[in-house]
């Protein structure tokens, strides 16, 4: 009797809210979101099989590229993966642990800002993108200043780190988390109450615990829902179980919770920093790598080990034949691409304005994606 | 019979007074091009355009030659005389609007004094929409044609909560003359304060007519319907922005006429009315206007702020508060503004307006509560063991 | 830890607060201090350990290879013959380096060659602060041996006068690591 006219849409991979190149093939009825089906690839560059090819310490500059945005994160992963094939993590001096803690929430709170200024921005309010950048910057200035890059940070190695920290530099990063709490503050000002942030973010994109757990979902978007599994607190790694911070969790699992919930991380994240910052004041000077010699050739095995990156859970499997230089098969877990599986679920029912929140709330990174 | 005089007065001096104006209204309209995109910087620590000339001044020139000279695309499959009437329709009624409104005190300021000056001007502006769904439609392309009538579905929308604002300011003025109103609240109070929540309707919905944040979903980039004005290049785009630019600056007057008193500064008959400026003379004159351009430049320069500040509504949200709020909310205010009236306590409405500003006022300058991402340890230490 | 939604008081809701918090916001950076550095008339100095351009030292360089094994996409080429040489009366087997050119191009400025080299101090280091290495000519952008030591550290392409450019060495042919 009706005719339902269902139209599909290209949401394209050239479009300014895709985050990178996704493509979203929407099959919608009027304004309303039937099925999205992203469509990937388009940035992948044959990072895996690039890693069969290289030794495990020129690895690290590649996994850089993966989440671009978080690279230190990447690094982390990588390294310690290999750590744990070779049976070496209980070697790791405790000021490398400290100092690996101090990038990996730098770089957890540059990540969220760089999701905050882009989910603003999408969803209309365009003046939190620049005040996010200009606390992005300070943070990038800190890693220049240890490790010479701002983006792609190559800033460890297999057994520890390259270099100790310079001088001055945790006086620095003293000074920035000092200020970083107003600057959050400022952010949720024109955000969190405001009435038009409410009413286009709650209520959207709903994932139910179960659901996330179905889909594998995990980060953010898994704790939005109220699902309490962070691997820091769950299977801590590094010396996160000598810290002391919390997990933030959503209550309905929406576009606001998740929200909430990743400017918390910002927070608790300030609040790791600044735990770390007095004990590594304690470690000697300069011991700062594990002794262990050039030539990385782990024993034959096989290992997967993951650690949360700030988008989600981020695993690495690698198997090592024991006797090249080069891992025999290295698989990347990334979160954004099991994330993004979602997207057809919580898409579903909702507005095609409200796919560019969606794809904003979920955090993607398509180098992580298509690697 | 026409005698010179007649002619003098009735054809030649208005329309000298509206060129005039039309120049001077051009140039404000292009400096603010300048303006809110310095401004917009400014806010977002950043600075705007700063290269081209002195602080960026230049830029306002640079634009329109970039404008003209740019290579005027045309659609092959588009309706040329649609495409091409598209954008001239909006700019006609923004500009004939100004021979309407009064700049300053004085006859030598506004170029037609109509007894029906309002509604002409309500008029006048509800055409402003034709432009818009014919460039949308004759551009042939489905998304610009989905974004053309979705902008004039907000636009047509918007003009009821716009005109019912302006009744309970007419209730109390009593007359549809923009003069009569400036000099009525310059014998009372501003009509902000009697009428805050028409004043607030009428703010939000001239926001909702000039397609601006947080209502500029059809000119929103990063949505995929990607707008009425997709398609048009050069100077036919350039027309769009101009039209609407000047549609802002006559909403911006039209604000600072019925609710914030025009080019008077006035309480009670007290102060800067129509009259003690007149017979300042020239000086008066000039000041006169100089405070109308200010309220108007306020206006404006909130415009951008707003741009700055809020994120926008999805388009059913838009609707949905433009029926279901502003409606009501306006058709209320008219019962309460004629019960009021009718209860002879017209001075307590100027009460009740400045007990809200206060109230504002004061919540603002308190602290805002914690967040509450914000946890009771957050400054807990562990100490080194 | 739970995250709680805000609750709006009655005034919030009425007297739009949220709003207007929003605004104040807004306005209080408009007169804030701006954090914009005028390029190119103002720049930063990067830090330290900034991983920039190569800088290379032919008289510390062993010929031992070790970078160009470590450089995870092998653009470093690098060319050596051995040689008997007078070294302290004596007839040493010397290396002797014929070619070493990088490929800036493909570069991503790992330093994961300057780690592997052996020498102190290094005979190839990335800490040269140099970051404007844009050029108008693909070959411009691969450095044989000489180039890498003596590029002239001033891209050209800028337009403002070029008064701090190291001074012409003798004997050397100066060439510039951009547009020419």
């Amino acid at each position: 009797m009706f005719d339902v006219h269902e139209m599909e849409i290209n949401f394209g991979p050239q479009h300014p809210s895709t985050h990178g190149v996704l493509r979203v093939l929407l099959t919608v009825d009027g304004e309303r979101i039937i099925n999205a089906k992203p469509v990937i690839g388009y940035l992948h560059r044959g990072t895996e099989k690039l890693f069969e090819h290289m030794a495990y310490p020129q690895c690290i500059p590649h996994t850089d590229r993966m989440d671009y945005v978080a690279s230190a994160t990447n690094n982390l992963g990588f390294v310690e993966t290999v750590e744990k094939l070779m049976g070496i993590t209980a070697q790791i001096p405790k000021r490398a642990q400290l100092l690996r803690v101090i990038l990996s929430e730098l770089q957890r709170i540059s990540s969220h800002l760089l999701w905050l200024a882009t989910h603003a921005i999408d969803i209309g309010a365009m003046t939190p993108f620049f005040y996010c950048f200009r606390e992005r910057e300070q943070i990038l200035d800190l890693f220049e200043t240890y490790c010479g890059a701002r983006l792609t940070l190559n800033c460890m190695r297999i057994g520890g780190m390259p270099e100790d920290a310079p001088a001055g530099w945790l006086d620095d990063i003293e000074e920035f988390i000092g200020k970083f709490d107003a600057a959050v503050d400022e952010y949720e000002s024109l955000l969190t109450n405001n009435r038009i942030w409410k009413r286009r973010t709650i209520g959207i994109g709903v994932i139910s615990p179960e659901e996330a757990i179905e889909w594998g979902v995990t980060g953010p978007p898994l704790r939005g829902s109220g699902v309490n599994w962070d691997i820091r607190k769950a299977l801590p790694y590094e010396c996160y179980a000598e810290l002391d911070f919390e997990v933030p969790l959503g209550i309905n699992g929406d576009t606001y919770d998740r929200y909430l919930c990743r400017m918390a991380e910002m927070r608790q994240s300030r609040r790791i920093i600044e735990q770390c910052i007095p004990l590594i004041k304690a470690t000697p000077a300069g011991d700062i790598k594990a002794k262990i010699s050039r030539v990385v050739r782990p024993p034959e095995g096989e290992v997967y080990h993951s650690i949360e990156s700030p988008k989600g859970e981020l695993g690495y499997y690698i198997i090592a034949d024991g006797k090249s230089q080069n891992a025999y098969r290295c698989h990347v877990r990334p979160p954004s691409f099991v994330n993004l599986q979602a997207l057809p679920a919580m898409a579903k029912g909702h507005l095609v304005s409200d796919l560019v929140a969606l794809i904003g709330t979920i955090d993607i990174v398509l180098g992580e994606v298509d690697r | 019979m026409i005698t010179q005089a007649a002619l003098m007065k009735y054809l030649v001096w208005p329309l000298v007074k509206f060129l005039v104006a039309f120049l001077i209204v051009q140039v404000i309209v292009a400096a603010m091009n300048w303006v809110e995109r310095r401004l917009l910087g400014l806010i977002q620590a950043r600075l705007g355009p700063n290269r081209v000339g002195w602080h960026g001044l230049l830029q306002i020139v640079a634009d329109p030659i970039k404008f003209l000279l740019k290579e005027d695309i045309v659609p092959s499959s588009s309706e040329k005389i649609a495409y091409f009437l598209g954008p001239m329709l909006p700019l006609i009624p923004a500009f004939i609007v100004f021979c309407l409104i009064p700049f300053g005190p004085g006859p030598m300021f506004l170029s037609a004094r109509v007894n029906v000056a309002l509604l002409l001007i309500l008029a006048l502006t509800s055409t402003g929409v034709y432009g818009i769904i014919l460039g949308g439609w004759a551009s042939n392309n489905k998304y610009s044609l989905m974004g053309g009538l979705r902008s004039a579905a907000q636009m047509v929308s918007y003009e009821v909560p716009f005109g019912l604002s302006i009744v309970g300011v007419l209730m109390i003025c009593g007359s549809l003359d923009l003069v009569n109103i400036v000099n009525y609240q310059a014998n009372n109070a501003w009509n902000l304060l009697p009428q805050i929540v028409a004043a607030f309707i009428f703010f939000v919905s001239m926001n909702a007519e000039n397609n601006r944040t947080p209502f500029d979903l059809p000119e929103a980039e990063s949505e995929l319907v990607a707008g009425y004005h997709t398609e048009y290049s050069a100077m036919k785009f350039a027309f769009f922005m101009l039209a609407e630019y000047s549609s802002m600056l006559v909403n911006s007057c039209l604000m600072t006429i019925l609710f914030l008193g025009g080019w008077t500064i006035a309480y009670d008959g007290h102060g800067l009315t129509t009259a003690k400026l007149i017979s300042m003379g020239t000086f008066g004159a000039l000041l006169g206007f100089a405070i109308f351009f200010a309220k108007v430049m306020f206006f404006m320069l909130v415009y951008i702020w707003f741009r700055a500040t809020f994120p926008r509504f999805r388009f059913d949200q838009l609707m949905d508060l433009g029926w279901k709020w502003m409606i009501p909310l306006a058709l209320g205010n008219i019962v309460v503004t004629g019960i009021f009236i009718l209860i002879g306590q017209e001075r307590l409405m100027y009460w009740i307006g400045l007990a809200t500003i206060g109230a504002i006022f004061f919540y603002l300058s308190r602290k805002p509560a914690p967040s509450p991402t914000k946890t009771a340890h957050a400054h807990k230490v562990v100490h080194a063991s | 830890m739970q995250v709680e939604h805000p609750k709006p008081r009655w005034a919030d809701r009425f007297l739009l607060l949220d709003l207007f918090e929003g605004l104040k916001t807004t306005v209080r950076e408009l007169f804030q201090p701006k954090v914009t550095v005028r390029y190119p008339e103002e720049r930063l100095e990067p830090a330290d350990r900034f991983r920039g351009m190569f800088r290379f030292s032919y008289d510390r360089c062993i010929a031992c290879k070790l970078c160009a094994q470590a450089c995870p996409i092998d653009i470093i080429y690098i060319d050596v013959h051995d040689e008997q040489r007078e070294v302290d009366g004596k007839m040493k087997k010397l290396k002797v380096l014929d070619r070493y050119d990088i490929d800036v191009k493909r570069c991503m400025f790992c330093a994961l060659c300057e780690e592997a080299c052996p020498t102190k101090p290094k005979s190839i280091w990335l800490t040269s602060k140099t970051y404007e290495l844009a050029s108008y000519d693909r070959n411009d952008l691969y450095f044989n041996m000489q180039e890498l030591e003596y590029w002239d550290d001033r891209p050209k392409y800028t337009g403002l006068p070029d008064e701090d450019a190291p001074a012409e060495i003798e004997g050397q042919k100066q060439i510039a690591g951009g547009h020419e």
